[in-house]
C-alpha cells in the first residue's frame, strides 16, 4: 500500500514537473536539448511517459524527441544504477586494453548480452567516449547517478577493474 | 625556449605569503590522485608549522609525472616533484621539511635557479622540455585558472585592449599576417573565416568557441581550458570584435565537465572585470557569451552540427551555404577552435612578429600535440609546426615503452591516418600530412608499438565512425559499415584477397561524396594502414596469422603453468569444454576444442591465460 | 538571372536555382533519388553528385553563381554513382517480386540498369541481413509513413527512423500516404504512428481518418 501511494505522489509530480519545465522554456523546439538535459538531472534517465507528456505539452512529435535523445550521448532511455562507471574506448585507451577491462567488470557484475545495469541498479557499467585523460589510460569514470560524485581512476588492469566495479557496488549498496 | 622570469612572474610563483605550493587540478591529475596529495600537503604544512599557502594551478602538460607538485618558498628555487605517491603522506610531508631545510635533491628539476642553492637542472634543461616552444601553453601549471587577477597579472586581456583600439579590418588584417590557421583540423585561414563574415551584412552575428573535442587520443583543448581558460575567453571576444558579432557561445562536450565549469567561471569573471557586456572597455563594441554544454556526439565537432546541435536538432547538413554566411539561426556564424582563440589571444598579447618566429612558410605558429599510446612521457608538447615526428616522439616522448618497438603513429584521431616509423622524419604541417594520407586534425599522436595489430586499428576507428555517423548521408552510413564489416571479416580470419581491392574503392566513393567532413575523412585510416600496412592485411587473409596476437580468432590461448593456481574459474566458464586440470593443479587448454571466444583471459583472476 | 556553363553550355537561370535546375535547362540529365522539389532537399542519397572545381557536390542542393562551372559526367563520377547504387543495393531489403513498385515503375532499378549495377537478389545475400526491427523493441520506426516508404535500414541502429527523405510535412503528402496504407494498418494503429511523427497535425489528420471509415 505505502508503495502504490508513493507511486502516485511521484506520478503527480512528473506531470508538474514537466510543466513547469515548458513554463521555463517555453513551447521551444530548439530548447529541445536543454529540457531533455533538465528530465535527466531528475530522473537519471528519459523515462518514456515523461517524454509522452513532454511531447504534448510542447507539440513535438515523440519520434523526433527519441531522434534527439538517442543521438546525443548524454540521454540514456534506460534507468541506471546508483554508480555509472564508464570505460573510455577512446584510442590509446582500446590500444592499451581497455576492451579487456571492460569485459572483466562487466563479468564481476554478471553483466551479459545488452544489459549494462545490474538487477539491484547498483551499478551501470558502458563504453564510453574519450575523456581527455588519454595519458593514463586505460581509464574508467565513476559518477553517481545524480553525477556529484566523480571519480577518474587510470592504468587500470582487468583485475583491478573487478575490484573497482565490486567496491562501488558494495558502497552504492550501503547507501541504498 | 627559456621562460623569462620577470617580476611579475616571480610573483606568481612566489605568491603574496612568499611560499607556496603548487597543486595541479585538473580531469588527468585527478585521475592520478591528486585529492589525496593535497590532503597530505594540507597535513604536512600544519604538523611542521610552515606559512605555506596552497594554490591551486591546472596542468603542466608533462602527464607522465601525475601526480605531481612545486614548492616555491622565497629564496630558495621553485621545485618540481614528480609522481608523488598519493597513499604516501608520510614522503609528501619528509619532501616538504627536506625542501625548507634547502635539500631539494628529490626535485625532478627546478623553474630557474638561485644563486648559492643546490639544485636539480632547470625545468628548461629536461628532454621533455626543451625542443617546446611554450606559446599558448605559456600560463599552464602557472596560474590559477579560476583567477581572473592572476591571468591579468601575465598579460591577460591587454591583448583585448590592443585589439579594440584598433579597426576591424585591422584586427582581420593582423590575423592574416599571422598566417594563423585553424588548429582544429582542415587548417583553413582564420582571416578568411573572418573575413567572409565580416562582410555579411547583418545586425546579429555571431562566433562560437568549438570545444567539442572529440578525438579520442587528442586533450589540448580540454588541458588549455582547464589550465588557462581566461585566454580563450580574451580570444573569442576579440574575433566577434573582429567580425562585428554580437554574440559569443562557447560549445563544450559534456564528458569533459571541469572543462565546461572553468570556462563558464572565467565568462562570468569577465562579466564583472567589464570585459563583457555594453561598451566593453569604454568603446562602442557590445558583446555577451554564453556556455553551452554540448549533449555528446563526435559529430558536433563538425561546424554545421554543432550549429545544429545548439538549436536543438542533430545532424549536420550540406555546406554551401557556408556558416560565415548563414549559420547558427540563420545568421553569419564563425566556428574557432579553443586552441585558435587562445593563440588570437596570444598573439595580441605579444605580437605577431613572436609567434611568426615560428612555424612554416604557410603555416604560422606553435601547435600543441597530445602524445600518448607507447611512449615513455605521455603528454601534451607544444612545439613550432614545421617539427618532425622523430623529434616529437623520440626527443620529447622518449620513444617506445621498455621492451616495444614503435611502429607506426596515427595522428589525427579517426578522421586522419597512420604514419609508419620510416617516414618520421616528416615535417608536421597541414599540407604534408596530408600529402603522406594522416592529417593534422586537432593533434593527437597515438603511438603504436608491434603488440598492436594494425586491421584493428582500422576496425576500430571504422567502428568508431560507424557509431558516431548521424546517419544522413547513405556513402557514410553504409560505406563505413561495409568497410568495417570486412574489416571484421579479415580479422576473423576469412578475409579475402578481393576484400583489399573493395576496401580501396569503396573508401574512395565515401571520401569524395559524403555529405561532410565526418565522412569525408572517415576511410582514412583504412586507406592509410592499406597503404603502408599491406603485409600485415595479407598476413591475416593468407596464413590466417596475426602478427600482434590481437585479432581474438587469429590466436592460441594458453595457460602459463607457472602462473595458474588451479581455481577452476576458466574451466567453469568455457563454453566448449576445452580446458581441463584438478583443482589446485595448473590447467590446460586443449586447441582442438578451443574456439578462441577468449573468455577464460577475461575470468582469469590470476592472468595466467596468455596468447601466442 | 546568372550565366552558368554546365559541360560546357552556357545557360541563363534565376539567381535563386540549383545547379540541377541548370543542368536540366542545359540539356543534361542528372539522376536523383532523394531530392523532390519543395518537399526535401537535404542530399542525403548523394546519387546526383557533380564536379565544381576539383571537388564533388549534390547538384540538387548546390546554389548557382555567376560564371560557375560545372562538369556532370565523368568517368570518375559514373563510378561514385556506381558505387553509391551498390551501397544502397545494400541496405535494400524487399524482394523485387513483392515490392509495390514492380513493374518498371522503380527509379533504382532503371537506374542500376543505367550505370551497369547488377541489382543482387536483396535480402538473401543482403549484409545488413538480422537487424533488429525497432517496433519489435518498442522504438517508434517511422515505417510506411515516410515519404520513400521502403523498408530500407534504418538511419542508424537503434535509432527511430525517419526516412532516408524524413517525416513527411505535407498535409497532402500524408493524406495520401494514409489512402495508400488504409487497408494495411488497423485505425488505431495508424493513428498511434502519427501521434508519434507528426503530433502537431494530429486533430486535423484524425478528421480525415474519421471521415474516410
Amino acid at each position: 500500500m505505502e508503495c502504490e501511494f508513493e507511486r502516485s505522489r511521484e506520478r503527480l509530480d512528473d506531470d508538474t514537473f514537466v510543466s513547469e519545465l515548458v513554463k521555463k522554456y517555453g513551447k521551444d523546439r530548439s530548447m529541445l536539448i536543454p529540457m531533455l538535459q533538465e528530465v535527466m538531472l531528475r530522473y537519471h534517465y528519459l523515462p518514456r511517459d515523461i517524454l509522452e507528456t513532454l511531447s504534448e505539452k510542447i507539440e513535438v512529435p515523440i519520434a523526433e524527441i527519441i531522434n534527439v535523445a538517442t543521438f546525443y550521448h548524454q540521454f540514456r532511455l534506460e534507468p541506471v544504477g546508483r554508480y555509472i562507471v564508464s570505460i573510455c574506448f577512446g584510442t590509446a585507451c582500446y590500444l592499451l586494453g581497455s576492451a579487456i577491462v571492460y569485459e572483466a567488470m562487466r563479468d564481476a557484475m554478471g553483466l551479459k548480452g545488452d544489459k549494462h545495469t545490474t538487477d539491484d541498479l547498483a551499478i551501470t557499467i558502458e563504453p564510453a567516449r574519450c575523456f581527455g585523460c588519454c595519458s593514463l589510460a586505460p581509464v574508467a569514470m565513476v559518477t553517481s547517478a545524480d553525477g556529484k560524485e566523480r571519480y577518474v581512476h587510470g592504468k587500470l588492469t582487468p583485475s583491478e577493474g573487478r575490484k573497482l566495479v565490486r567496491k562501488y557496488r558494495a558502497q552504492a549498496l550501503k547507501e541504498m | 625556449m627559456s621562460l623569462k622570469i620577470d617580476e611579475k612572474t616571480r610573483k606568481i610563483i612566489y605568491g603574496p605569503k612568499g611560499f607556496r605550493i603548487r597543486i595541479p587540478i585538473a580531469s588527468c591529475s585527478l585521475a592520478a590522485g591528486v585529492n589525496s596529495v593535497r590532503d597530505a600537503v594540507v597535513n604536512a604544512i600544519e604538523s611542521l608549522g610552515v606559512e605555506a599557502e596552497i594554490y591551486r594551478v591546472g596542468c603542466m602538460g608533462q602527464c607522465f609525472i601525475d601526480p605531481w607538485i612545486e614548492i616555491a618558498k622565497e629564496g630558495l628555487p621553485p621545485a618540481i616533484y614528480g609522481n608523488v605517491d598519493p597513499n604516501n603522506a608520510s614522503k609528501i610531508k619528509e619532501i616538504i621539511q627536506n625542501y625548507v631545510n634547502g635539500d631539494l635533491s628529490e626535485a625532478m628539476a627546478v623553474r630557474f635557479k638561485v644563486d648559492g642553492v643546490k639544485s636539480p637542472q632547470e625545468l628548461t634543461e629536461l628532454d621533455p622540455w626543451k625542443y617546446q616552444v611554450r606559446f599558448v601553453s605559456r600560463n599552464c601549471g602557472l596560474i590559477d585558472p579560476e583567477s581572473i587577477e592572476d591571468y591579468i597579472a601575465t598579460g591577460g586581456y591587454s591583448g583585448l585592449k590592443r585589439a579594440l583600439e584598433m579597426k576591424r579590418e585591422e584586427v582581420i588584417e593582423e590575423i592574416k599576417r599571422s598566417k594563423l590557421r585553424g588548429r582544429g583540423g582542415a587548417g583553413f585561414p582564420t582571416w578568411l573565416k573572418w573575413n567572409l563574415c565580416y562582410q555579411q551584412k547583418s545586425d546579429v552575428k555571431y562566433v562560437i568557441c568549438n570545444g567539442d573535442e572529440g578525438d579520442p587520443g587528442a586533450f589540448m583543448n580540454r588541458l588549455l581550458s582547464e589550465s588557462d581558460p581566461h585566454r580563450v575567453v580574451e580570444g573569442l571576444i576579440i574575433a566577434g570584435y573582429a567580425v562585428g558579432a554580437t554574440n559569443g557561445v562557447i560549445f563544450v562536450r559534456a564528458e569533459k565537465p571541469l572543462m565546461a565549469e572553468r570556462l563558464a567561471k572565467a565568462v562570468q569573471q569577465a562579466r564583472e572585470k567589464g570585459f563583457l557586456g555594453k561598451n566593453i572597455l569604454g568603446t562602442d563594441f557590445n558583446f555577451d557569451i554564453v556556455t553551452y554544454r554540448s549533449a555528446g556526439a563526435f559529430v558536433c565537432g563538425e561546424e554545421t552540427a554543432l550549429i545544429a546541435a545548439i538549436e536543438g536538432r542533430s545532424r549536420s547538413r550540406q555546406r554551401p551555404p557556408y556558416p560565415a554566411v548563414k549559420g547558427l539561426w540563420g545568421k553569419p556564424t564563425i566556428l574557432n577552435n579553443v586552441e585558435t582563440l587562445a593563440h588570437v589571444a596570444t598573439i595580441f598579447q605579444f605580437g605577431v612578429e613572436e609567434f611568426l618566429k615560428y612555424g612554416t612558410e604557410r603555416t604560422g605558429g606553435t601547435k600543441m600535440f597530445c602524445v600518448t599510446g607507447s611512449v615513455k612521457r605521455t603528454g601534451v608538447y607544444e612545439v613550432p609546426i614545421g617539427t618532425t615526428i622523430r623529434r616529437l616522439i623520440y626527443d620529447l616522448a622518449g620513444g617506445a615503452k621498455e621492451g616495444k618497438n614503435i611502429k607506426a603513429v596515427q595522428a589525427g584521431g579517426p578522421s586522419g591516418g597512420c604514419i609508419p616509423v620510416e617516414l618520421f622524419d616528416v615535417q608536421l604541417d597541414f599540407e604534408t600530412l596530408q600529402q603522406y594520407g594522416a592529417i593534422m586534425g586537432s593533434g593527437g599522436l597515438v603511438v603504436i608499438d608491434d603488440s598492436m595489430c594494425m586491421v584493428d586499428v582500422a576496425h576500430f576507428f571504422t567502428g568508431f565512425t560507424l557509431a558516431e555517423s548521424c546517419g544522413k548521408c547513405l556513402p557514410c552510413r553504409v560505406g563505413v559499415k561495409l568497410l568495417n564489416q570486412i574489416l571484421g571479416k579479415i580479422k576473423e580470419g576469412e578475409g579475402k584477397i578481393e576484400d583489399l581491392e573493395t576496401l580501396q574503392e569503396i573508401g574512395e566513393s565515401i571520401m569524395k561524396t559524403s555529405l561532410c567532413a565526418l565522412g569525408g575523412t572517415a576511410p582514412n585510416p583504412v586507406i592509410s594502414t592499406l597503404k603502408y600496412f599491406k603485409h600485415e592485411y595479407l598476413e591475416h587473409i593468407e596464413r590466417k596469422h596475426c602478427p600482434a596476437k590481437v585479432c581474438q580468432k587469429l590466436v592460441t590461448y594458453v595457460i602459463n603453468p607457472g602462473i595458474c593456481n588451479g581455481c577452476g574459474t576458466c574451466l567453469r566458464s568455457c563454453p566448449a569444454g576445452a580446458i581441463e586440470g584438478k583443482p589446485r593443479d595448473a590447467h590446460k587448454i586443449i586447441a582442438e576444442k578451443c574456439l578462441r571466444c577468449g573468455q577464460c583471459m577475461i575470468v582469469c583472476p590470476a592472468g595466467a591465460v596468455g596468447k601466442v | 538571372m546568372v550565366k552558368v556553363i554546365v559541360n560546357g553550355v552556357e545557360v541563363e537561370v534565376p539567381s535563386n536555382a540549383t545547379v540541377l535546375d541548370a543542368a536540366e535547362k542545359a540539356g543534361f540529365k542528372i539522376p536523383t533519388l532523394c531530392h523532390l522539389e519543395g518537399i526535401f532537399d537535404e542530399a542525403t542519397c548523394r546519387i546526383c553528385v557533380v564536379d565544381i572545381g576539383g571537388r564533388l557536390f549534390p547538384s540538387c542542393r548546390y546554389p548557382v553563381s555567376e560564371g560557375l562551372k560545372v562538369t556532370t559526367e565523368s568517368d570518375a563520377i559514373r563510378k561514385y554513382r556506381r558505387d553509391l547504387i551498390n551501397l544502397l543495393f545494400a541496405t535494400h531489403k524487399i524482394k523485387c517480386w513483392s515490392c509495390v513498385r514492380k513493374g518498371g515503375a522503380c527509379t533504382l532499378l532503371s537506374l542500376a540498369k543505367d550505370y551497369g549495377v547488377e541489382a543482387p537478389v536483396v535480402c538473401s545475400e543482403c549484409m545488413f541481413f538480422g537487424i533488429d526491427c525497432l517496433v519489435a523493441k518498442g522504438q517508434p520506426c517511422l515505417g510506411p509513413l515516410t515519404i520513400a516508404g521502403c523498408d530500407a535500414e534504418c538511419t542508424k541502429n537503434g535509432m527511430p527512423c525517419i526516412g532516408c527523405r524524413g517525416p513527411i510535412t505535407s498535409a497532402e503528402v500524408w493524406k495520401s500516404a494514409i489512402e495508400f496504407y488504409d487497408d494495411k494498418v488497423k485505425k488505431d494503429e495508424l493513428l498511434s504512428k502519427i501521434k508519434l511523427f507528426w503530433n502537431k497535425y494530429m486533430d486535423m489528420i484524425s478528421r480525415y481518418v474519421e471521415v474516410k471509415r
